[in-house]
């Protein structure tokens, strides 16, 4: 399987004038293609930025990362928002969907940043299609308000989906929605990433943490546990 | 009502302590709003003393100005009394109950030892009782003094019986001498009076003589066609009249009374072939005010204006304020402060807040009058009549419910009760407390239109007068000095002799290189000129300059020769005229040689000046001055200077009887004639850029609000792949309805000032306005981008992170 991103010796440190906080702490951590891996650990662990830092959100204090073979660590603010653009789709705890937005216009949101131009027919075809995957294309005049959590949830796995990443970011997704509702979103990540979709997800349910085929447990910035074919020692 | 004094007391209390600890947002709102409320209590009693304040003195409303016109085809050709008009007028008029006449002149009193230059107003005596003035010692002018009586006795001001007579007690055993004349004085006006500024603001006058001893020639005083601008009529109405006769009525009764008699004096003096008289009457309140008007409520609007954009950035401070405090409302919400209650704490804050705002606004306003008093009083009416005073109280009141009111309003409206109830039971999660979208379009709105409206017109308003500063005059001021002679006790014909020996002896000094027998450049009289071939009559502005003048000024003859010697000494009836009058007598051609039916004929043209503070330039010409003009200009070399105590030693020399009228700089005189349009220059470039700097402010805080209240959607974005520039094009494209309605609003303001003061603006209106505009809407443009783009920095050059840290 190729290799999407391999973190080596990555470290995070916060630092304020009276505290320097070390949330990360050497993480060594490979993703390939296909892989469906859960973080998960308690709260202020570090989940929350490891994650930040796979999807270029934040940057590392020290080590390297690549990613698709590019040193993410060498990368502009606008060079970030590139791949994050091409490469990364984000799904988060409080789905982060634009009010003023219909869910059309929501999902078709990262393709307008794209840096090919797509015409407004191909943006048109993509976003019902990503629509259609998380069964949701008979609401695409709604604004987010006018939705259940599950559904928009499920509008921000569409738009995460709209520009075909690599990767699939996944922080807490069921965290601001009921056990049914969860289920129902696990159940369509499950099923993406059986389609092929590589997830990296961040949760600190193990029910759903289990259901990812990797699984790393993180412990005050470092990796407790992990199958060992993905850490790198 | 107990309970209700103990809550306030209560609620004033609380707001005390909360303020105490917010020093940095009690100082931005105190020391904004004091200063601007402080300027506009300030403009505003200006207002209200110069256009609403009844004058203080009896039936003011029955008081009128009596203007006489000479209308020359239609044309107004002179606003002033001929001196046969003025007292037919005076002797058969019916309307007004009481009438004086007055003349303004300057006098040296020869009776002082220092030789004062003192203002002489020459009256009759019902000027007094018109005024109902009060006397500090002796009378005023009656019966005693009335018209033809030559009684020479004078009364004197109260500052100049304390200045030049230090309060003398025997004040009524002296004699004040000037002219020649020695006029015994007969009382001293009270300190308490306020004198009626229709001579201009900056004429005050210490001395009153007898109307019968006005400085006005005799011939002048024959002369129907001469009119003068010394001479006034002032009347008070009958009181029957008031109601039973209309302004036009008035008029064409007393054009008809001096227009027909006139007719018939001038009747064979060709020249007035097709003129005629027109009187008006106005009252005098509105008469002394005039150009003052315009100057007020131009500074009305300008300050409005800022109070304006400062309210809305002191409002914006109170929102992001009650965001802040979103979890203490919540907290007084939550153990059962209603609606009303969580208003009338946010109310006692901001009563606070406004009540010291406009006690350092008090201040800020009495310093203002001081300002304006010492600087304005010379050029804008009724300046010492401003105080603090009941209108002032009254609007700060006003002013204080006001902006309070506003201020509580606009918090209240972010403030959602039933939300802010559950923001305490779901762990601080929920918005109780923002600021709508409508809110803060509105703010950004207002905003952009006041500040578009103020910066255009101050920037109109300061090209205008940057112009008339800059202008080239066309002759020099520098080094060159004016002096007004007066030889009292020698009689006319024979002081040709010692203004000679003067000049001689003055071109001895090493100082001076030159001198010439003139009045300054800038002072004209009206005359009237008839061509001797085609009979076309001019009125027309004209001076006797001697064969120095020219030169001296450095004024350039475009055609034919300057005076000669000759010419001086003989008065030969010859002209000099300027470019612009030899256009109009010949277009196509030369004026030399053109002869007018005074028997002169044109000699020479000189390239026309301009006439500081003036921007049009009028046909002129001059002539050749008598031996016995008593005005020098005097011309120093590079870097000598020359004062008023070297030069008085200097005529005493040469003849005792010597005395300096007035002596002055050109320079000095160009600038007092610039006063104006410097002041507006500095005015108006001090207002362009305080707005500019409010506004920015002020459209800095509500986009910086905004974009915080945005943060997690910016954040959002740049996780899905939005570059910087897609951040800051969002920002602006989603602000820029705001700020185009903001535009468009203003535009709309400017055109209704434009449809709506059409006469009033027209010579501002021109196709330069255009480029104007555009660069004030650059202006408004760049600091509308700095405001949407500076609140962006903190989420943009930071990782994305940053921006969505706390969204969960």
């Amino acid at each position: 399987m190729s290799e999407i991103l391999k973190m080596t010796n990555i470290s995070k440190i916060f630092e304020t004038e009276e505290l320097e906080t070390h949330a990360l702490k050497e993480i060594n951590l490979v993703i390939s293609k296909g892989d469906y891996v859960s973080i998960s650990g308690p709260s202020g662990c570090g989940k929350s930025t490891l994650l930040s830092i796979i999807g270029l959100l934040d940057m590392a204090t020290d080590g390297e990362y690549l990613f698709e073979g590019i040193s993410a660590t060498e990368l502009t603010l606008d060079e970030a928002a590139d791949v994050r653009n091409a490469k990364i789709g984000f799904i988060f705890q409080s789905f982060n969907l634009i009010d003023e937005l219909t869910v059309f216009d929501n999902v078709a949101l990262p393709l307008r940043y794209h840096s090919e131009q797509l015409t407004n027919k191909a943006i048109k075809a993509r976003v019902i299609e990503c629509l259609d995957q998380v069964g949701l294309s008979h609401r695409i005049t709604h604004k987010p308000n006018q939705l259940s959590g599950g559904q928009q949830q499920r509008v921000a796995i569409a738009r995460a989906l709209v520009a075909k990443p690599a990767i699939l970011l996944v922080d807490e997704p069921t965290g601001n929605l009921d056990s049914k509702a969860g289920d129902q979103v696990m159940e369509l990540l499950n099923s993406l990433n059986r389609a092929g979709t590589t997830i990296c997800m961040v949760t600190h349910d193990p029910r759903y943490a289990d259901m990812a085929t990797s699984k790393i447990q993180l412990l005050d910035g470092t990796i407790l546990q992990a199958p060992s074919a993905k850490i790198i020692r | 009502m107990k309970i209700f004094s103990n809550l306030a007391i209560y609620q004033i209390k609380q707001a005390y302590i909360s303020l105490k600890q917010q020093p940095g947002f009690v100082f931005s709102v105190v020391s904004t709003m004091g200063v601007t409320l402080g300027a506009l209590l300030c403009i505003l009693t200006l207002a209200y003393v110069m256009l609403i304040k009844p004058l203080p003195y009896p039936d003011q409303e029955r008081l009128y100005n009596i203007e006489h016109q000479l209308v020359n085809h239609g044309d107004v050709d002179g606003s002033a009394f001929t001196y046969p008009n003025l007292m037919h007028l005076y002797k058969n008029q019916t309307i007004f109950e009481k009438s004086a006449l007055l003349y303004f002149d300057g006098a040296v009193i020869t009776s002082l030892p220092s030789e004062p230059m003192a203002e002489v107003s020459f009256v009759t005596p019902q000027w007094f009782e018109m005024l109902a003035t009060k006397m500090a010692v002796g009378r005023t002018f009656t019966n005693t003094e009335k018209l033809n009586s030559y009684n020479p006795v004078a009364l004197i001001s109260y500052e100049m019986w304390q200045t030049e007579y230090d309060g003398d007690k025997n004040i009524l055993d002296k004699k004040v001498s000037f002219s020649g004349i020695s006029f015994q004085i007969v009382g001293v006006l009270s300190k308490d009076n306020v004198e009626l500024p229709i001579a201009g603001p900056s004429f005050r006058t210490k001395i009153y003589i007898p109307w019968d001893f006005n400085t006005v020639s005799d011939r002048d005083r024959k002369a129907w066609g001469n009119d003068d601008g010394g001479l006034m009529f002032v009347g008070k109405l009958k009181a029957n009249l008031v109601n039973n006769q209309s302004a036009q009525q008035r008029d064409q009764i007393l054009t008809n009374l001096i227009n027909d008699n006139w007719q018939v004096q001038v009747s064979d003096h060709n020249f007035f072939k097709g003129w005629s008289i027109n009187i008006n009457t106005e009252p005098l309140k509105s008469y002394i005010i005039s150009d003052g008007e315009k100057s007020v409520i131009l500074l009305l609007i300008g300050t409005l204006g800022l109070v304006v954009i400062a309210s809305t950035n002191i409002a914006n401070l109170f929102i992001s304020r009650t965001a802040e405090r979103q979890k203490q409302l919540a907290i007084c919400a939550a153990i059962g402060a209603s609606r009303k209650q969580l208003f009338s704490g946010i109310f006692s804050e901001a009563c606070l807040l406004m009540f010291v705002s406009i006690i350092i606004a008090q201040l800020i306003a009495y310093i203002g009058f001081s300002a304006l008093h010492h600087f304005l009083s010379d050029y804008l009416p009724r300046i010492n009549e401003l105080t603090l005073n009941y209108f002032s109280v009254f609007s700060s009141i006003t002013i204080l419910l006001l902006l309070t009111f506003v201020f509580s309003y606009v918090c209240l409206k972010m403030i959602n009760y039933r939300v802010l109830n559950s923001t305490l039971q779901s762990s601080g999660k929920g918005n109780g407390v923002q600021v709508s979208k409508s809110m803060r379009n509105i703010l950004i709105i207002s905003q952009i239109t006041v500040a578009t409206v103020l910066i255009f017109i101050n920037i109109v308003l300061y090209k205008d007068a940057i112009k008339l500063v800059e202008q080239k005059l066309g002759y020099e001021t520098n080094g060159i000095y004016s002096a007004v002679l007066a030889l009292p006790n020698i009689e006319r014909s024979l002081q040709a002799e010692p203004i000679s020996e003067l000049k001689k002896a003055l071109l001895e000094l090493p100082k001076i290189s030159g001198i010439s027998q003139s009045m300054r450049p800038s002072g004209f009289g009206t005359f009237a000129l008839t061509t001797e071939a085609d009979n076309k009559r001019f009125s027309i502005s004209g001076k006797d300059v001697d064969n120095h003048y020219f030169s001296l000024i450095n004024q350039k003859i475009i055609e034919g020769d300057s005076f000669s010697d000759a010419d001086i000494k003989d008065r030969e009836l010859v002209t000099i005229i300027n470019d612009v009058f030899a256009k109009k007598l010949a277009p196509n051609g030369s004026a030399i040689g053109i002869r007018f039916n005074n028997g002169s004929r044109v000699i020479g043209v000189v390239k026309a000046i301009n006439i500081p503070g003036r921007v049009t330039v009028t046909p002129r010409f001059y002539y050749p001055a008598s031996l016995t003009r008593n005005m020098l200009l005097i011309k120093l070399h590079d870097g000598q200077s020359l004062s008023r105590e070297e030069l008085i030693p200097i005529l005493k020399t040469v003849n005792k009887n010597f005395s300096l009228f007035s002596f002055s700089s050109l320079t000095e005189y160009k600038n007092r004639r610039l006063f104006s349009a410097i002041t507006t220059a500095i005015t108006t470039i001090t207002l362009t850029i305080i707005t500019f700097l409010l506004s920015g402010l002020g459209l800095y805080g509500i986009l910086k609000y905004s974009s915080q209240m945005r943060r997690f959607e910016i954040g959002t974005h740049l996780a899905i792949g939005a570059k910087r520039k897609d951040i800051i094009q969002m920002i602006i494209k989603d602000n820029s309805t705001a700020l185009v309605i903001g535009v468009l609003l203003s535009t709309l303001i400017l055109l209704g000032l434009y449809i709506g003061f059409s006469d009033e603006l027209s010579s501002y209106i021109s196709s330069q306005l255009i480029p104007l505009f555009i660069i004030t809407l650059g202006l408004i443009s760049l600091v509308s981008f700095l405001a949407c783009y500076l609140p962006l920095r903190q989420y943009i050059n930071n990782p994305a992170i940053h921006s969505l840290r706390g969204s969960e």
